[in-house]
């Protein structure tokens, strides 16, 4: 790309990222494909399982309380399948580039974009991180404690995977946590559910208790409204570009999306069936918050399933936690075109950590604020999302089809049929929601 | 992982340890190479027009959400 010179272009970021790819040249030299993937899974993984987070796990929990085995099961299947669609794009332009979603929307097309992109990323991510504050204080609090030790702990576990200065060493951490993501497996085993109940819902679509109403399209819109979610572009792209990978594992990246989006998906549809119980009770779930799911569970699955799902919705906030502050921290570097690496050390890229940790810290301390109007914070969220949803996939779709940006990776024919149709899908939906947020007795309830 | 001591006692040396990264990394990976930014995109008209809608679409959305917020604040 330029005639630079190789000695002083090496730094100590460089030196990381190529220990880290010298790893995956041996591993294919080697042939050794299950230590191949093994190695270069984690940005698809993390994201999708990042994405179930404490809210939308408290959405599903919300969603199988009040419907039980239904629609919904499916449903919450394709919704990953979409966002597959849309995260794969991610991953091609993030392998070929080596550049972050917001540097080449900057770079593509133009400073205002650019600044509004990382703009309403950061206000957007700001307030996902104050209900995620929340998951971590509620799912903690089931154990009696304190709320101001639970965001301490926090905090100093997203300081302490961040400063360790390897992109590696932070993914692995953040992968380890992330995986008890399928704790809410095990509480759906031993929530008692109707499994005949559960697979005719998977096969016939259905049933949908109530029919079809608006209440009904409501759900279904927040729920596509939410599955793909800004931060989520952002921050695949820049890690996969941390990660070093290039245009030659994009089959690998893909595969890591994939089985994020399954995982992310058994989650979902385990933390619906877990609270089935509640639906079979008849227990209104309407008013039931964060922990309240588990206490509400309690009599019904015992102490201990009630403990896993509180145990779920802690750890739900807390890798969600630790991936919104990342990508806030590199969509701002990618700007303001400076440290924007997990490779850098923190002497070197102290901005980086700096935007890193400050979010987190002040997202965090807002949820200690007596009378903070944290249910306020929790609507317009959506709202935020919403706005910044349809420019970040539009300028996606944009990029994935330009050839002087992805060279020969730009999408296919049927790919791009079943692209442009999902990022339709996804801004109809979240214009309709936010339509819905915004003007909320326009739409009858029944 | 995979490297002998010698290749080892190459890499103490800080050119022969640049000259391994510029062998694995591949050339627009490196630091240095990412100051270079890309061009600004040709837009069509096609292209052109949905910028502008998108501009509209966000000031839009940005008065929706203020005034959105600004009733709430006053209903509370």
């Amino acid at each position: 790309m330029s005639a630079l010179s190789p000695v002083a272009a090496v730094t100590t970021e460089d030196l990381h990222r190529a220990a880290d790819r010298r790893r995956v040249h041996w591993l294919r030299s080697r042939n050794s494909r299950l230590l191949l993937l093994l190695t270069l899974i984690g940005p698809g993984i993390l994201v999708m399982l990042g994405e179930n987070d404490a809210p939308s796990m408290l959405s599903y929990a919300a969603t199988g309380a009040q419907f039980g085995a239904s629609f919904f099961l499916p449903f919450i299947v394709l919704t990953f399948a979409m966002a597959y669609v849309v995260q794969e794009m991610t991953v091609r332009l993030g392998t070929v580039t080596h550049r972050g979603h917001a540097e080449l929307i900057f770079d593509r097309f133009g400073p205002f974009w650019g600044w509004f992109a990382v703009g309403d990323l950061t206000l957007g991510n700001f307030l996902t991180l104050v209900t995620e504050f929340i998951g971590v204080r509620a799912g903690l609090g089931f154990f009696g404690v304190p709320p101001v030790v639970s965001v301490a702990l926090a905090l100093v576990v997203v300081i302490l995977f961040s400063v360790t200065s390897r992109y590696w060493t932070w993914e692995r951490l953040t992968l380890g946590f992330a995986i008890f993501n399928l704790i809410f497996i095990p509480v759906a085993l031993l929530a008692h559910a109707d499994w005949s109940a559960v697979g005719h819902a998977f096969l016939s679509w259905g049933p949908l208790p109530g029919g079809f109403t608006a209440n009904t399209l409501l759900i279904l819109v927040a729920d596509i409204g939410a599955t793909v979610t800004p931060w989520m572009l952002f921050f695949q792209q820049s890690a996969v570009s941390d990660k070093g990978m290039t245009a030659a594992d994009i089959k690998h990246g893909r595969f890591d999306t994939a089985i994020g989006a399954l995982l992310a998906a058994l989650a979902g549809c385990a933390a619906v069936i877990a609270t089935i119980p509640l639906f079979v009770h008849h227990i209104s779930a309407a008013k039931l918050q964060a922990a309240q799911f588990a206490q509400a569970l309690e009599p019904y699955i015992g102490h201990f399933a009630a403990a896993l799902f509180a145990l779920g919705i802690f750890e739900a906030g807390m890798v969600a936690i630790i991936t919104i502050s990342s990508s806030s921290a590199y969509a701002f570097g990618e700007v303001t075109r400076t440290a924007h690496s997990l490779n850098r050390p923190v002497r070197e890229g102290w901005p980086f950590y700096v935007v890193l940790a400050l979010i987190a810290v002040v997202a965090g301390t807002l949820v200690l604020i007596p009378g903070a109007p944290l249910e306020y914070i929790v609507l317009i969220v959506n709202v935020v999302a919403v706005l910044a949803m349809p420019p970040a996939l539009i300028f996606l779709y944009l990029l994935c089809r330009d050839p002087e940006v992805v060279g020969d990776e730009t999408t296919s024919p049927l790919q791009n049929v079943l692209i442009s149709a999902v990022v339709v899908f996804l801004t109809g939906s979240g214009l309709l929601f936010a339509v819905t947020i915004l003007f909320p007795h326009l739409l009858p309830t029944s | 992982m995979g490297t002998s001591r010698l290749t080892s006692a190459k890499e103490n040396s800080p050119v022969a340890q640049d000259a391994w990264v510029l062998d694995v990394l591949e050339p627009d990976q490196l630091v240095g190479a990412k100051k270079e930014h890309y061009p600004r995109a040709r837009l069509g008209p096609g292209t052109r027009i949905l910028m502008w809608a998108m501009r509209a679409y966000v000031i839009f959305m940005l008065v929706v959400v203020g005034y959105q917020v600004w009733v709430t604040v006053r209903a509370s």
